[in-house]
Formats: structure tokens, sequence, C-alpha cells
């Protein structure tokens, strides 16, 4: 699972006080779950990660090799690149990276979440997120 | 006796959640992508999995 409608929404909801980073944290038994982060990563490469990132997430399970290029495809992205990318595991090193923070602190589920450091896993309603944004806005003065 | 013993528990549970609320885990973003200005009060940390 990823990053769901709420979260989306409580974005919206404070568009200047919220900075939102997303980490890749395949589970290794899926099968697409590692190709479909390097295609993530592909298309940031060619400046349009969001527009990926909200396609995969619709499209979701369908992620085998021949889909993600694809939507690579629907999306204008240079397709021969697209798929050198995602062919060569060109971020490997990034997801790897990713994968190991998430081991370091302890992460085993997705999704899980930080806002300004405090771990919240699993799906949660659109005021619980809020009760946690605007306490960190008080806290910071905001 | 009673009453020291349960002001002791009252205030190891206050510390407690003291404990829990200040619990946080530092995230380094590195070069991930992301959206919002990068000096947002807040910085909200995704892991997800697209399957």
């Amino acid at each position: 699972m990823a990053a769901g409608p709420v979260v989306k929404q409580i974005v919206q909801a404070y568009p200047d006080k919220i900075r939102l980073v997303i980490k890749n944290y395949p589970y290794k038994y899926r099968d697409f779950a590692r190709i479909a982060a390097e295609a993530s990563l592909a298309a940031m490469d060619q400046g349009k990660y969001w527009e990926m990132h909200d396609l995969l997430l619709a499209r979701s399970p369908k992620l085998d090799r021949a889909s993600l290029i694809a939507y690579a495809g629907e999306l204008g992205l240079d397709v021969k690149k697209f798929t050198g990318s995602i062919d060569s595991g060109k971020h490997a090193k990034n997801i790897d990276s990713d994968l190991k923070l998430a081991e370091s602190i302890d992460l085993y589920n997705t999704p899980t979440l930080y806002i300004n450091g405090r771990q919240v896993v699993g799906e949660r309603p659109f005021e619980f997120l809020k009760k946690i944004i605007e306490e960190e806005l008080t806290a910071a003065g905001r | 006796m009673m009453k020291k013993l349960l002001g002791c528990i009252f205030v190891l549970l206050l510390f407690g959640t003291a404990l829990a609320e200040d619990k946080r885990t530092e995230v380094p973003a590195g070069d991930s992508p992301a959206m919002g200005p990068a000096n947002a009060p807040i910085t909200i940390t995704l892991f997800i999995d697209f399957q």
C-alpha cells in the first residue's frame, strides 16, 4: 500500500506548511514492488515523478514490466531511456539505501509515515493526522 | 503507604506518557522524491510499496 488519499488530502489542506518525502519500501515477496519503485525513480529523472507515482497507485497491482513501459508512454516519457533505466536497475542503490534506512529505524510495514519524526503506522483517518499536524504547527509557532 | 505507592505510580505514568510523546525518529530526506517547500515547518516522510 502507498500514499493513500488521506496523505494527499492532508498535504493539500496545508499547502505551504508540509514537505512530503517519499521513501521506497518494496516488500521483497511482491513480484513487482521493486521494479515499480525503479519506474517511479526513472520517471523522476525525466521530471515526472508525481505523475508516475499517482499512475502506479491507480493501476496497482498491474505493475509488470510491460505495463510500466506502457505507463511511461502514457506520460509522454522517453520510453527508451525509461526502459534502459528500469532494466539496468539504475536506482538500485537508492532503493537499497531506503530499505537500509527502514531497517535501521525498525520499520517493517507500509504504509508507515513520520511527521517531524513522529511515527504513524498504517492507514489513519484525516482527523488523526490533522491533530498531529496542528500540534506540530503549534510547537513550531506557525 | 498506599497513598505514596499510588503517587509513585502516577508520576511514573506521567513520565512514561511524556517520553512516548517525545519519541522522534530522525529520517534523513536525502535526494528522495519530495514536494512542498524545503523550509516547511512539517516534514512528512512516507514509506511506500506501490504493489
